[in-house]
């Protein structure tokens, strides 16, 4: 008996378990018990996926499950990469989800149905990788969709604006769902069967018009799902609506799946494509990255800015695979290789900061109540774990070493900077662009994460809320802590992944240029001759962040008297808070510099007052950079719609005798066409 | 190239230094070593003085080639440079400024208002003569002092 199948069984029974404890439960313990249940869950699914990246591989078909399809489960290296990482950021955000509905009354995230959810919610996403037909890949994908959406609506009553972004996630995510159910069936149909395996066989006889059109209408499901833009509009809505339990699984576990599916469909089951696909994947995986980030920068909101930076990091992952695609077609399966390791790297690396973050944010939010870093600041003196947290966290997100982000958006680089060996026109326009694209994201999600942390964690507090701020319940920070041992080990010694890496890129038929094995230590690409060695780099940074502040000690010790003065303020009163750098004002140049692509709107309004014109009563000035992409995007779409609404209210009066009318005109009409037509 | 020759032909051309002031340097001013920082400060004065300091560091008086210079800061300042009667207003921020100045450090006191509030005396938005505020270790009499005598105390200062 192997153990993924024990491991898996074990999460669906705790997964029920726990939806059952949620709903019988009182309040008192709810929590707890629920917490415990779905971090069992994440252990055993990760145990599953760790099982699969091993090595190991299982396959079964339980035909009663499902009328009709019955259902088919298969768990390979890829599907236990994915699983592994869902399954640890579902136990360390259950343990975290504990304190979390600590602190909440019996509404929002601490109620019945929402902690029934939440292991649900987190069995399917681990679940998910692991199916293995049509159907039943459809239907955790669904159940993943509306658990999700009913846990982001949890707090509905405490904030109206809970509800508007519900309902945006609920249609882009069945929008999503409508592509991907059109797309699996066209394939299906052609493929002759709706197994996986019988979808890679029938690949082969399908014309390459249909494999075109089931590869753009699943990967802009999955691209749909992963936040990319300009898919994303969901993401920054929803993110910072939900919990921050919720987010974290959201923004760390769910998004990954688009990238499976994209993989698992794109390379495993129809073999990969030619170049026009994986050239529109990287194109939108390119617009997500400076996109993402460019919004990020400019959010005040401190969880609407992790969303925008979840959008940017998928976006990453996805010119990786995008690039793997095209190295795959032009024969290079090394490259690919690399790429799509580094890809997926950056996806585990991803999870792990994200997560951290969403926690640490979840955290700020539950001691002020408020995500504005505008109204934040002076977090670092009054909760100093979670501060300390959440810089572990920017670290990782703003690809500088010692962070993880840095390993794999190193990697992501490296192949895209020597695949500029491939021959061919397309690649000598399309890397060089998406070095760029990296090397820019990179540079920006430095000054968002500088943002975040300056601003909110530094300074001082710009609100009673803010300086009313205690610190949060230890186990909050235990699970918090869990992430944070995952980025650091993973920043130190990504060799820890080892082997399993390479298994998930060989299942898709890469050769593995094993980036990260070789003693665990070094991270070495023999193909194109480059290493790392992530462990050396923190040593080294160590040893001089040491050496310099030693020197500085030992030169002010040498200083005779010591004197403590105020402030210079230049002879006039204290600085206030209010004076200090908000995130408006840090983000300010970076919004001139890319000015004609935020179109921010800037409006001044000028008061005088009723005697005179001179003189000024109120001066008001309101500065907002919205979404440009969905506003130019989305807001025709939906004020057509609006349009055909009203227009369509005069055919429903409200009088009897018309809707009768349209019944009997109808059926006639139907009649007619009948009897005329056939 | 001729410019440079004519630059090495002409040589010096400054007129040597005045005789040195008459006058002890205060304690503090030794530690200086020829170096002193100066930093303005106008605690309201009708800015006459202003324009006479200004003038002790124009091209004619040159205050500089003695080792004093203008800051900007009292952070980088060892002396601080007073005119006027302190104001109200001004009272706390000179109080403040000194105590932002790294020790040891001068406090001069420059024109009559500065010393005996001069006009001003018994104004009602005056609180006082420097001394009143701060310690004052040197004073420039005159309403408003010639260059040449700010010069003179700046030099007690330096020592050059």
């Amino acid at each position: 008996m192997s153990l993924i199948p024990a491991a898996l069984a074990t999460a669906t029974g705790l997964g029920v378990a726990g939806a059952a404890a949620g709903l019988v439960l009182p309040q008192r313990g709810r929590g707890a018990v629920v917490g415990v249940l779905t971090a069992g869950v994440g252990v055993a699914g990760g145990a599953s996926g760790v099982a699969a990246l091993g090595g190991s591989r299982w396959s079964a078909e339980i035909p009663g499950l499902l009328p009709l399809a019955g259902t088919h489960f298969a768990v390979d290296a890829l599907s236990g990469l994915f699983m592994a990482v869902a399954g640890a950021v579902v136990a360390a955000v259950a343990v975290y989800g504990v304190g979390y509905v600590a602190g909440h009354g019996a509404h929002g995230f601490g109620s019945r149905a929402a902690q029934a959810l939440l292991p649900l919610f987190a069995l399917t996403l681990v679940l998910v990788p692991a199916a293995a037909s049509v159907s039943t890949f459809l239907l955790l994908w669904e159940l993943m969709a509306l658990t999700s959406l009913l846990l982001v609506m949890a707090e509905h009553r405490a904030r109206a604006s809970v509800r508007e972004a519900a309902v945006w996630y609920a249609v882009m995510t069945h929008l999503g769902l409508v592509l991907l159910l059109a797309g699996l069936s066209v394939y299906a149909s052609q493929a002759g069967g709706e197994t996986f395996a019988a979808l890679r066989v029938g690949t082969a006889a399908m014309s390459p018009t249909v494999r075109g059109l089931v590869f753009v209408l699943t990967a802009t499901a999955f691209a749909s799902k992963a936040g990319l833009v300009p898919l994303h509009a969901w993401l920054p809505r929803a993110h910072p609506e939900a919990p921050s339990a919720v987010s974290a699984l959201m923004s760390a576990a769910m998004v990954n799946l688009g990238v499976y599916g994209l993989v698992r469909v794109g390379f495993d089951l129809l073999g990969g494509g030619p170049a026009w696909w994986w050239l529109l994947v990287m194109a939108m995986g390119g617009l997500s990255a400076v996109y993402g980030i460019l919004q990020a920068a400019m959010a005040s909101d401190l969880k609407r800015l992790l969303a925008y930076s979840t959008s940017e990091n998928m976006g990453l992952v996805v010119l990786g695979v995008g690039a793997a695609g095209l190295f795959a077609h032009a024969g290079d399966k090394v490259l690919a290789g690399l790429a799509l390791a580094a890809a997926l790297l950056h996806v585990v690396n991803h999870s792990a900061f994200k997560s951290l973050l969403f926690g640490a944010a979840g955290s700020v939010l539950r001691a002020t109540g408020e995500r504005n870093l505008d109204l934040l600041g002076g977090l670092r003196a009054r909760m100093p774990i979670t501060a300390g947290l959440f810089a572990l966290g920017a670290l990782g997100a703003v690809a500088l070493p010692p962070g993880n982000g840095f390993i794999s958006e190193w990697l992501l680089l490296q192949s895209m900077i020597h695949g500029l060996a491939v021959p061919g026109v397309t690649t000598a326009i399309v890397l060089p662009l998406a070095v760029a694209v990296i090397a820019l994201s990179a540079g920006l999600a430095a000054a968002v994460f500088v943002k975040a942390l300056g601003v909110g964690f530094f300074a001082r507090p710009r609100t009673e809320q803010a300086a009313a701020a205690q610190e949060s319940p230890l186990l909050m920070l235990a699970g918090m802590g869990l992430l944070a041992a995952l980025c650091t080990a993973l920043a130190l010694v990504p060799g820890l992944l080892g082997d399993g890496l390479d298994r998930a890129v060989a299942v898709v038929g890469f050769a593995g240029t094993h980036p990260v094995s070789g003693g665990g230590l070094r991270v070495r690409l023999d193909e194109v001759s480059a290493s790392l060695s992530p462990l050396w780099v923190v040593a080294a940074l160590t040893v001089a962040l040491g050496a310099v502040t030693a020197t500085t000690r030992w030169a002010s010790r040498r200083q005779r008297r010591r004197m403590n003065a105020r402030l210079w303020d230049c002879g006039g009163g204290a600085p206030t808070p209010r004076m200090a750098y908000t995130a408006t004002s840090f983000a300010e140049p970076l919004q001139r510099v890319f000015d004609d692509v935020l179109a921010p709107e800037q409006d001044v309004d000028v008061t005088p007052v009723r005697e005179s014109a001179y003189l000024v009563e109120r001066v008001a000035f309101r500065n907002r950079v919205p979404d440009r992409i969905e506003h130019r995007l989305y807001r025709p779409v939906l004020d057509f719609l609006a349009a055909a609404g009203q227009s369509a209210r005069r055919l429903a009066g409200g009088s009897v005798h018309t809707y009768l009318g349209y019944g009997f005109f109808g059926l006639v009409a139907l009649l007619v066409v009948l009897v005329v037509g056939w | 190239m001729g410019l440079l020759r004519k630059i090495r032909d002409t040589g010096r051309v400054a007129e040597p230094a005045p005789p040195e002031p008459d006058g002890e340097q205060p304690p503090a001013a030794k530690e200086f070593g020829g170096s002193v920082q100066v930093r303005c400060v106008d605690a309201g004065s009708c800015n006459g003085c202003e324009i006479e300091i200004a003038g002790a560091f124009n091209p004619v008086y040159d205050a500089e080639r003695y080792g004093a210079r203008l800051v900007a800061s009292p952070r980088h300042a060892d002396v601080a440079l007073v005119t006027g009667p302190v104001t109200r207003n001004m009272a706390e921020p000179l109080r403040r400024t000194v105590a932002a100045m790294p020790e040891p450090r001068l406090v001069v006191a420059v024109g009559d208002c500065a010393i005996n509030c001069g006009e001003f005396a018994g104004g009602y938005g005056v609180e006082g003569a420097v001394s009143d505020v701060v310690p004052v270790d040197l004073v420039v009499p005159g309403c408003p002092p010639r260059p040449a005598e700010i010069v003179a105390a700046l030099r007690r200062v330096t020592g050059r």
